[in-house]
């Protein structure tokens, strides 16, 4: 397919994006400077940055080109140098478009090429900023779809976030319930970088005022935890806002978050399968977050979400309408040999037993209780483990599911694996058990079944793989002999 | 046993090579002990001196002889076989692993070889697919054994490639 030609610049806005960039590579320095010199020195600093950073990102804007021609894409920059890079259009993966909160006040729009593997870093094969329909053609034409926006029938929406749902998928996330701790540790570490005696004085000054009334302190910590919660909720809705996943066919296009929209599309084709995670957190609720398995992405956070948090059955039909042979995620699966139960339990109670013992030796009350408590929450963890793990061959979709504080049910296509693997231990051959491995290689990852019991692995090999793995199989009578 | 053995064992010259290795390896380390143990003596340590000499030494035999049983296991138990439709890798006596790689999947084959490998007259074969952690190797053939095995899997992938 011959797309249209594309000459083009970035926006003349775009010098300011430049700009700030050149500005806030020396931010850093100069914050240094203001702590150490004092605003004498810094004032001419920042004058001379911003004489040499002006005329530095004008030149850049009016030396940068891309061009859509002979079925490459093409960037020119370089303010010394000129340089070239060249992308063949059947190697550009995808185009993606994103917008900060400046791009957006300014309506302009950033643009991400996706090559295929390797080579270079993302800010060469990117746009810094253009705008909103320079954006929209260059993606029909790159994508060689430049059909009458006007015929199209439109997307087909497969999900969309409520507020609500966000909320309870940030409250339930471990990521966004640990952030408040990590400022706080990031506040503490810059106060002890603080001159003088200021942090202490504070901690002092702090302790001072500290309540000693037992309802205050109670109020106090309840305060916190619901600010915890707050801030929790908060940063989901922040990050993935209004999150929408469309569907026009041929491409998935994933948009979201409330300051920075971001839009990320994934071809249909390179859709192996998908993983739906949760953790014991979002069990009781019955939410999950659900991603795409697919091939030929960098990995990077969030690339192929499909939906960030969402409810059992509504992941059930979201899976299908991205693969059609999506079995349901709640359907029963094929269990692993008690077996594989027994090598769990070994495999953690060791460490817990042996912090019992020693508690109990040194006599030492609170310590006993916590290692009791230790050990009873890794027994029971060990018995969750064991519980979810499961697999199920349908004779089209390979289903798998393992892990306890991150679960991940994952399905997946077994003719999209790059290669097998078997692997046993010698404690798991006692055990007549093994574990089977699915490389799905550029970026997807691999897929494991852990702890299978060796007649399962054999009949799932077998039905796998009839051409590959099939003749491979020991037969039943032969096997057990020598080792 | 859930999968047959391939039928193909390395060249018996890895045994030697993987022995030679193991030796150059324990040879280094017995001369770091004995190096602690002089400088033990030479300093007036005498105790010391024979304890390093004595455990270390001790150690040492023991690193040889395991890592003897190793190299005759690990010859023994690693195997490979062209089928139809894949290549299929197995090694190990204890921690057991054996990998497919389909033809279709087959990225590229390279072919390595050491100064010390090479004055074996062997070579190592490199698989790799798409996946970093779904390539595979074979680390001692004969030249002209790699080359035939290399000229198979091409042959077989663009077979596979055109079904």
């Amino acid at each position: 397919m011959i797309g249209e030609e594309i000459d083009g610049r970035l926006h003349p806005l775009a010098v300011l994006l430049i700009a700030r960039r050149f500005v806030g590579m020396s931010l850093l320095p100069a914050a240094a400077l203001l702590l150490s010199a004092g605003t004498r020195v810094i004032v001419p600093l920042l004058a001379v940055a911003l004489l040499v950073g002006v005329p530095l990102a004008v030149l850049s804007w009016s030396r940068f080109r891309y061009r859509v021609a002979g079925g490459r894409l093409e960037l020119h920059s370089g303010v010394v140098g000129r340089k070239v890079r060249t992308i063949p259009l059947d190697r550009l993966r995808g185009v993606d478009l994103t917008a900060s909160f400046l791009h957006r006040l300014l309506g302009l729009v950033r643009v991400e090429f996706e090559a295929a593997a390797g080579g270079g870093s993302r800010a060469e094969l990117s746009l810094a900023a253009v705008s909103r329909r320079d954006a929209e053609r260059l993606r029909a034409a790159l994508l060689g779809r430049a059909r009458d926006v006007e015929e199209e029938p439109g997307p087909r929406r497969l999900y969309r976030a409520s507020p609500g749902l966000l909320a309870l998928g940030g409250v339930t996330s471990l990521r966004y319930l640990l952030a408040p701790a990590a400022i706080v540790g990031f506040v503490f570490n810059l106060a002890d970088d603080l001159p003088g005696d200021v942090a202490e004085r504070a901690a002092d000054a702090a302790a001072e005022r500290a309540p000693t009334d037992p309802a205050l302190i109670g109020l106090l910590a309840a305060g916190a935890i619901v600010a915890v919660l707050l801030l929790a909720a908060a940063g989901s809705l922040l990050v993935d806002w209004d999150f929408t996943l469309d569907d026009d066919g041929e491409h998935l296009s994933a948009r979201r978050g409330l300051l920075t929209r971001r839009l990320v599309q994934l071809d249909r084709d390179r859709i192996r399968g998908a993983d739906v995670r949760d953790t014991p957190l979002r069990r009781p609720f019955g939410i999950a977050a659900v991603t795409a398995i697919a091939s030929g992405l960098r990995s990077r956070t969030g690339g192929t979400a499909l939906a960030p948090v969402t409810h059992a059955a509504a992941a059930a039909a979201l899976l299908r309408s991205v693969d059609p042979l999506a079995p349901d995620p709640r359907m029963p699966l094929v269990s692993h040999p008690p077996a594989a139960r027994t090598r769990r339990l070994v495999r953690t109670l060791p460490l817990a037993l042996l912090s019992l013992g020693a508690a109990t030796a040194a006599m030492v009350p609170w310590a006993i209780v916590a290692a009791a408590l230790l050990t009873a929450s890794a027994v029971l963890l060990a018995l969750d483990r064991y519980r979810q793990l499961g697999h199920r061959f349908d004779g089209r979709r390979l289903t798998m599911r393992g892990g306890s504080l991150l679960r991940r049910w994952s399905e997946l296509d077994p003719a999209a694996a790059v290669a097998f693997e078997l692997r046993s231990s010698p404690g798991q051959r006692r055990a007549g058990l093994c574990t089977l491995t699915l490389h799905l290689g550029q970026g997807a990852g691999s897929r494991r079944a852990l702890d299978l019991g060796e007649e399962q692995a054999a009949e799932l090999m077998t039905r796998l793989e009839p051409r590959l793995l099939a003749p491979l199989v020991a037969s039943r009578e032969a096997g057990g002999g020598s080792g | 046993m859930i999968l047959r053995a391939p039928a193909n064992a390395i060249d018996p010259r890895m045994r030697t090579y993987w022995t030679v290795q193991a030796l150059m390896a324990t040879a280094a380390l017995g001369a770091l002990v004995a190096a602690g143990a002089a400088i033990a003596a030479m300093v007036g340590a005498t105790t010391a001196a024979w304890i390093v000499g004595l455990a270390g030494g001790l150690g040492v035999l023991l690193v040889a002889a395991s890592s003897l049983v190793a190299v005759r296991l690990g010859y023994r138990h690693f195997r490979y076989e062209v089928t139809e439709h894949g290549l299929y890798v197995a090694r190990g006596r204890f921690w057991r692993r054996q990998q497919i790689v389909p033809h279709a999947r087959l990225q590229t084959v390279d072919t390595t070889a050491g100064p010390l490998l090479r004055a074996f007259g062997l070579v190592a074969v490199q698989v790799s697919t798409a996946s970093a952690a779904g390539g595979t190797s074979i680390p001692g053939l004969r030249r002209p054994v790699a080359d035939e095995l290399i000229t198979e899997l091409a042959r077989r992938a663009e077979l596979e490639e055109g079904t």
